[in-house]
């Protein structure tokens, strides 16, 4: 299973305010809220952990048909290399991020390599990428390939009733989109 | 309706059709679905219909707790995904305080 998250930092700066009162409180545990203070960059280092929440999260509601905003619950522990580990309840999400001046980017599996396939563009254009990639991975007309949505928004790709990706997780935040995908 | 009237009710008191109105002024800043929003009711999703960033709902949580002068603990967050949601939790919390 996959789940990603994606972060356009100059939305992030004028979207949200992380030094607001009760920010931080409401979302970052006690140790979360540790790093942060303490990391070089906080503005980065909440956006960081932001995205290693919401891409585990993202596997969570593919498993369990559920939603819910409980993002203090999602515990973040940083790794070497940008990989970090999440825990909710008694369940363990490996992530890896990228992060740069533009944006944040973090995938998260079940477990330590996941082997997916991961892309970033322009939001309006990942449905096209992601058809694009199938094609070239099964030989399958892009035309004929299909996404279909859960009830609870979580999207997958079929060709005609052969379901193409096992697992797959889609995010767009301002300038950027991002999927990632596990075939099937 | 005059919404600077209404600050002068007792919060207690307020309609549930007062409580949207308020509700509506809140997440109006965040809100990036604006079709979604003018009809917004009781059903409204804020994430699927409104389209506010999940990164966001803490702010209009925040901005519920400001303008209500409540508190709401993380059972009740959890929730806070619907209008409907965010109507029942501000009443309970009225009534409790």
């Amino acid at each position: 299973m996959i789940g990603n998250d994606i972060i356009d930092l100059s939305l992030a700066k004028t979207e949200s305010n992380w030094q607001r009162r009760g920010f931080l409180e409401k979302q970052f545990s006690v140790n979360e809220q540790h790093l942060i203070l303490n990391a070089p960059n906080s503005f980065e280092m909440v956006w960081r952990l932001w995205s290693m929440k919401e891409a585990a999260y993202k596997i969570f509601t593919q498993q369990h048909s559920v939603r819910f905003f409980a993002p203090k619950k999602f515990e973040c522990k940083l790794m070497l290399d940008l990989k970090g580990l999440v825990c909710y309840k008694n369940q363990k999400f490996y992530t890896a991020s990228i992060v740069n001046q533009q944006y944040i980017f973090t995938k998260a599996g079940l477990i330590k390599e996941t082997s997916s396939y991961s892309e970033m563009g322009s939001p309006d254009q990942i449905d096209m990428m992601i058809k694009n990639k199938l094609n070239v991975l099964t030989g399958l007309n892009i035309s004929g390939i299909e996404q279909i949505k859960s009830r609870n928004g979580a999207p997958s790709y079929y060709y005609k009733t052969t379901r193409l990706t096992s697992s797959c997780s889609i995010s767009h935040h301002g300038k950027y989109g991002a999927y990632s995908f596990v075939k099937a | 309706m005059d919404v600077l009237f209404l600050r002068n009710i007792k919060k207690e008191f307020m309609t549930r059709e007062d409580l949207i109105i308020s509700l509506q002024k809140i997440v109006k800043p965040y809100v990036q679905d604006q079709n979604a929003f003018n009809n917004l009711s009781e059903e409204t999703d804020f994430i699927n219909d409104l389209k506010i960033n999940s990164a966001n709902l803490v702010d209009v949580i925040l901005d519920v707790e400001d303008e209500f002068d409540i508190e709401i603990d993380n059972d009740s967050m959890e929730k806070m995904l619907s209008v409907k949601a965010a109507l029942d939790i501000i009443e309970t919390k009225l009534t409790a305080s």
